[in-house]
């Protein structure tokens, strides 16, 4: 940890105790209090001169205040100490104005992560290894030059951009939590504009890691982004027709997405998943384990307790196919008659909602060229577009760019097309899990192979 | 609501008041203001700004029939930029104190080192023109807590009063009030006090197994002791919830390419993504728009005006004057299909040569401006809306949508349809259940070959996200008739 953190840190925790302190004394009987700091540098590069500097250091603190069993949250990035007051009583209240509600609160205390030390989750580097301004200039130039000069047809880039984040995270209740987290993140990624007669397509490729020197190189990242700007040049549109699907690793997270977020006992308590009553059965083919693992060192949502400071452990939460239950936080579970499971997830604005903290999808043998022989004829998907998933429903439509496959070869490049089906279709459907794992997101996730979907095109 | 082209000149008097606002809070006295923009000073520097913001935002939000939440939320900060050629320096604070103020301009400094042409710097003073688009004092500008509550109340006994199958209502009503001034490199200073507020209704109906919903959303820049208007409330509720039921009888959506008919109002979301993004000003600069270098070219059938109008009163997507401190406008994006402008901030007019449109905008001090919309709608045409609905052959009638997205370099855009029919012969089917559209943005137009009388526009419920800043915006269409669109069913 930097010597920069440790008097953050400092700080994080007078600010807790100042606002926590006051919302006692002007009447609330809980709280809890988040106070979030992160400062951010980016340097974009394009045409190869630089063109854009951000630094932004940035904090902020929201804190839910609770009268009996009312509840009410403020949030402010004015930090003077006659504003914190003004604005605690404020909470205390709107607290009064809200109606009871007999499962809000804390979490029950015997839920809280009360152990310390926290243990190490490898998120934050100690600054010694960040690089200078002018080395985060030559890794963004370096990264456009390797995407400019990968072919002839590469007409232009919307730039390369070198991002770095430090951000630091702390929470305290009224029942002696007290705790934080601090992560680091460099990023560097690039956009490419493939040009060929009319024909004009975009692609990008980036990397992010929480330590400097894990991450790729920038004439890998350049030219990747190239690679797959050229291959969509003139693409055909596909017929209307069923389809089975391979959905390469960044696209396939979304969809382990869509089935976390209908598992959120939020949405359980309001019947607003198509998952209802589905526990201990069967919502996904046998090809699909999902783990929950808090602890994933180095991981893009790692964290040693919840959003309400509750205690996380790793667990299966989908084996083979079978849901083992909800995601809960103290409300939802409260509600339903269930205990937390430590997905509760809070920003500052809100009281806590549900979320997961790193899910892993168990990989399969194949690797993408024994994914694409499994295939046969399809299409692989590499971008997908457009909100049209509803958990609710569980109707799911989404615009799509990829490339079609006869008899496991790609040809050629897809576009302006839609799939779509249930996510009831959509998950049982899965016949093959990839090797090629991306650990690029906090949804670790191989490429996966649907059959089943509808495909509209011409 | 009429459309107002004319500038006023007034508010003066207000525009001093609301910088006195930050004086007073912030100490940014003139001659502090003067001093930090003489840091942004040089032969070096095209543009430079300093944008302080304050704002409060209070929520409200209603489930289960009970008010759980309810919040108050406070952003303030002061973001610098300075502009050189086309390199961008951008730092922000969010102590803010005249020391804070000129270590912050002195950081977005150090990245204009060479290019540009240079500005000589005029002493900070001249307020600069703006509209009077929305209410500007601020006791017009607040709604007690228990009016807000029995608001929600009203929308809940609403919509669950509609049918025995609506089994769940959630209602938000959320206010917010955004001060701001921005200072320029010119000596302009500029001011705006905007209000903007959005009632939003959600409902889960239920018949056995099979769940739908249905939302309902308007707002806009009104005086808030407006919003209390039951009868709108009541409105909007009924709404969310006669789509929900709708809904329940949704068989599944034909797949394949096929004629659209689309609704008035919020479909204009069709404009958003198909041809507005693409006509901002930062992708045809840099020329990675599929619209890039065709102004002057025909994009539409000759049907279509498409139009971005920031100054339509009490809007959503209106402004006095954008976030650079430029009077927002009516711009003419493409006239009876003709490409004819783009939407500019003044960055990328200076670049391109050509005027700026007042649609720099930012989500925040904490973000940098860009060319962005405001309204976007379609001129109404001639035909009867009924006449359209009745010549659609075989295809869908979409009438509300979700979200939608574009690949600005391709073209190609989707949006998802919320309520949607089956149609054959001119007659109505049945409704549909929830599939993505998708096009591409400069042949789409191309293929409307009604377009309707009935322009208006949606109720103000947009937002519109890009680089990760999110912006409030309006849309607007009639009825229209798109000959082949690809809708993407599971039938």
């Amino acid at each position: 940890m930097s010597e920069d953190a440790v008097e953050k840190i400092a700080q994080g925790e007078d600010i807790l105790a100042f606002v926590l302190s006051e919302a006692r004394r002007l009447g609330a009987t809980d709280a809890d209090a988040l106070y979030v700091t992160s400062d951010d540098y980016s340097i974009s590069v394009r045409k190869g001169d630089v063109e854009k500097v951000n630094r932004s250091m940035s904090r902020g603190m929201g804190i839910r205040v609770f009268r009996g069993e009312s509840q009410a949250i403020v949030s402010t990035s004015d930090l003077n100490r006659d504003s914190l007051s003004e604005l605690v009583r404020e909470a205390v209240r709107l607290a009064g104005e809200t109606a009871p509600d007999p499962h809000s609160g804390l979490p029950d205390p015997e839920d809280l992560e009360l152990q310390r030390p926290l243990p190490d989750l490898f998120l934050e580097d100690d600054g010694r290894d960040a690089p200078s301004s002018k080395l985060r200039v030559e890794l963004a130039l370096s990264c456009e030059k390797a995407a400019l000069s990968y072919d002839r047809r590469i007409a232009s880039s919307e730039g390369a951009e070198f991002q770095s984040s430090r951000m630091t995270r702390q929470m305290g209740n009224t029942r002696g939590f007290l705790g934080g987290i601090s992560r680091t993140n460099y990023a560097l990624s690039v956009t490419s504009i493939a040009k060929e007669g009319d024909s004009m397509e975009r692609d990008y490729w980036y990397d992010q890691r929480p330590f400097f020197r894990d991450l790729e190189s920038p004439e890998s990242i350049g030219t990747e982004s190239s690679r797959r700007a050229i291959l969509r040049l003139n693409p055909k549109r596909p017929k209307t027709g069923n389809a089975r699907i391979l959905f390469d690793p960044e696209n396939a997270r979304s969809l382990v997405g869509h089935l976390l977020s209908a598992m959120s006992g939020h949405s359980l308590y309001r019947d607003a998943t198509y998952l209802k009553g589905r526990e201990g059965s069967k919502v996904a083919s046998a090809n699909l384990t999902l783990t929950e693992d808090p602890f994933l060192p180095g991981g893009f949502g790692s964290r040693p307790f919840d959003g309400e400071g509750v205690r996380v452990t790793r667990r299966e939460i989908l084996s083979r196919g079978i849901l083992n239950g909800f995601l809960f936080d103290s409300y939802s579970a409260r509600k339903t008659g269930h205990k937390t499971t430590g997905n509760a997830v809070r920003s500052l604005g809100d009281s806590p909602v549900v979320g997961t903290s790193n899910v892993i999808v168990t990989p399969g043998g194949a690797d993408r060229a024994e994914l694409l022989k499994q295939m046969g004829d399809g299409i692989l998907v590499t971008e997908l577009i457009g909100f049209g998933v509803n958990t609710v429903t569980g109707d799911y439509s989404r615009g799509a760019f990829g490339y079609e496959v006869r008899g496991g070869e790609i040809m050629g490049p897809l576009s302006e097309f839609t799939i779509a089906g249930t996510l009831d279709s959509l998950f049982s459907g899965i016949i093959g899990i990839g090797s090629d794992v991306s650990m690029r997101s906090s949804i670790v996730c191989p490429s996966i192979l649907v059959e089943g979907l509808r495909v509209s095109g011409i | 609501m009429s459309i107002s082209e004319g500038f006023s000149m007034g508010n003066q008097e207000s525009g001093r008041d609301l910088a006195g606002f930050f004086e007073h809070r912030f100490g940014a006295t003139p001659d502090v203001l003067d001093s930090v923009m003489n840091l942004a000073a040089g032969s070096h520097i095209d543009f430079a700004d300093l944008y302080f913001e304050h704002t409060v935002s209070e929520t409200m939000s209603l489930e289960e029939g009970i008010v759980k939440k309810a919040g108050s939320h406070i952003s303030q900060g002061v973001g610098a930029r300075i502009i050189s050629g086309e390199k961008t320096g951008f730092a922000l604070t969010e102590e803010i104190d005249p020391k804070m103020l000129h270590l912050t301009m002195a950081t977005a400094r150090e990245i204009a080192l060479h290019g540009g042409n240079g500005t000589v710097r005029t002493p900070v003073g001249k307020m600069g023109r703006t509209h009077a688009l929305y209410p500007v004092t601020k006791e017009g500008l607040v709604l007690a807590t228990d009016v807000r509550r029995g608001l929600l109340a009203e929308a809940d006994r609403t919509a669950r009063a509609y049918d025995h199958r609506v089994k769940q209502v959630m209602v938000s009503l959320a206010t917010e009030v955004k001060t701001i001034l921005t200072v320029r490199e010119d000596g302009q200073l500029s001011t705006d006090l905007r209000p903007l507020y959005r009632f939003n209704i959600t409902v889960i109906a239920q018949s056995e197994t099979n769940r739908q919903t249905g939302s309902y959303g308007f707002g806009g820049r009104v005086p808030f002791s407006d919003i209390p208007d039951l009868e709108r409330i009541r409105q909007g509720a009924r709404e969310a919830a006669r789509q929900a039921i709708v809904n329940l009888d949704a068989r599944d959506c034909p797949s394949g390419t096929m004629a659209v008919v689309l609704g008035p109002g919020w479909p204009g979301i069709l404009l958003h993504e198909a041809v507005g993004h693409g006509l901002e000003g930062d992708f045809n600069r840099k020329g990675t728009s599929a619209f890039s270098g065709r102004i002057g070219e025909k994009v539409a059938s000759s049907l279509c005006t498409v139009i971005d109008d920031g100054t339509i009163p009490v809007r959503r997507g209106s402004l006095n004057v954008d976030d650079e401190g430029t009077p927002t406008s009516r711009t003419v994006l493409i006239e009876k299909g003709i490409l004819r402008g783009y939407l500019q901030d003044r960055h990328n007019a200076h670049l391109m040569g050509m005027k700026v449109t007042g649609n720099g905008r930012r989500e925040s001090y904490a973000h940098v401006p860009m060319p962005r919309m405001t309204n976007t709608s379609m001129l109404g045409g001639d035909s009867d809306p009924k006449e359209i609905l009745g010549s659609l052959d075989r295809g869908i009638y979409a009438v509300n949508f979700g979200g939608g997205q574009v690949d600005i370099t391709s073209g190609k855009f989707v949006f998802s349809t919320s309520e949607a029919y089956y149609v054959e012969k001119g007659k109505i089917l049945y409704p549909v259940r929830g599939a993505t559209l998708i096009g591409s943005g400069p042949e789409v137009l191309t293929k409307v070959s009604m377009v309707g009388s009935d322009m208006s526009l949606d109720s103000g419920v947009g937002t519109c996200g890009k680089d990760g800043q999110s912006v409030p915006v309006g849309v607007g269409l009639p009825t229209i008739m798109v000959e082949e669109l690809t809708v993407g069913g599971t039938a």
